[in-house]
């Protein structure tokens, strides 16, 4: 065999573990799996903007219970 | 032949908000360019009530996720979200502490996207998932979790809990959040923590046998 073919098909195949080396990724359980493609997800970037302006549109909401009980305590020592 | 690579995973908290940042620069590195419009997609939104503004930054994402996971369609996730945090601004003033944020939003999450599965369509959709066979599945010398293509993960994984049954999917979503605990993750689904662990493990194993078979 030519040396010189051996040694590109010794390289190409080099090149390739390397390449799923790269790629290959083993999980320890599902969730961790998860977690994984969690942390690649964002929200699509105008969502934040669509809940800004349907919130805009929103009265004010109540305060709760004890939001309002605090800022009695607050104000009233 | 691929060889292993292990990676260490880091904490849910961090390695999200490092990503948040980096989208985040991103966004406002395409907001210098964007033409002009109602706004540009790097703008921060003004926010009515600033402290939801905070709410929203700090949850949107994991709340995206659990939707996008348990509805399996990014444009349903989307609505979803949206109407989960406007549910979430409404009902506000009924939020009593007693739980943490992130639960409380869950809870509306996962109350919002049933009501969506339970539509015609969903109702009629055949299951052909038979527990059985998850449960007979042989145990294979390498590890099933293994994978060579990182960027059909996203895929794969959805396929694998499409087909899993609803309880199942729930309760791997739910535990793959670090910030939830068993207990609340039995408050969320109405069921003791030990029930939770249980289950939790038939839906491991039905999820390895689901996804060995998505390749």
């Amino acid at each position: 065999m030519n040396p010189n073919t051996s040694k590109l098909r010794q390289k190409q195949e080099t090149t390739e573990q390397i390449a799923s080396q790269q790629t290959a990724r083993e999980f320890a359980s599902p969730e961790e799996m998860l977690r994984h493609d969690a942390g690649q997800i964002s929200p699509p970037p105008g969502l934040a903007h669509r809940v800004a302006e349907s919130i805009a549109k929103e009265p004010r909401p109540a305060r709760s219970w004890w939001q309002r009980w605090f800022s009695r305590r607050s104000t009233n020592p | 032949m691929a060889t292993f690579v292990s990676m260490a995973e880091p904490a849910q908290t961090g390695s999200s908000s490092v990503s948040e940042e980096a989208n985040r620069a991103k966004a406002d590195a395409a907001a210098t360019t964007a033409p002009g419009g109602p706004f540009s997609i790097g703008d921060r939104p003004k926010w009515a009530v600033p402290e939801f503004g905070a709410i929203y930054e700090e949850h949107s994402r994991p709340v995206y996720y659990l939707a996008l996971r348990f509805l399996g369609d990014p444009a349903q996730a989307e609505d979803a979200t949206h109407d989960v945090f406007l549910k979430a601004y409404r009902k506000l003033g009924e939020f009593r502490g007693d739980s943490a944020m992130r639960t409380w939003l869950y809870r509306i999450t996962i109350n919002h996207c049933k009501n969506l599965l339970q539509t015609w369509h969903h109702r009629h959709m055949v299951n052909n998932a038979d527990e059985s066979l998850w449960e007979s599945a042989p145990a294979s010398a390498e590890n099933p979790l293994r994978v060579l293509e990182i960027k059909e993960l996203g895929q794969r994984i959805q396929k694998t809990l499409d087909v899993l049954p609803e309880e199942y999917r729930l309760l791997l979503l739910l535990v793959a959040d670090q910030q939830m605990s068993y207990n609340e993750i039995a408050a969320l689904t109405g069921q003791s923590p030990d029930a939770v662990r249980g289950k939790l493990h038939r839906a491991r194993k039905a999820f390895i046998a689901q996804f060995q078979k998505s390749a």
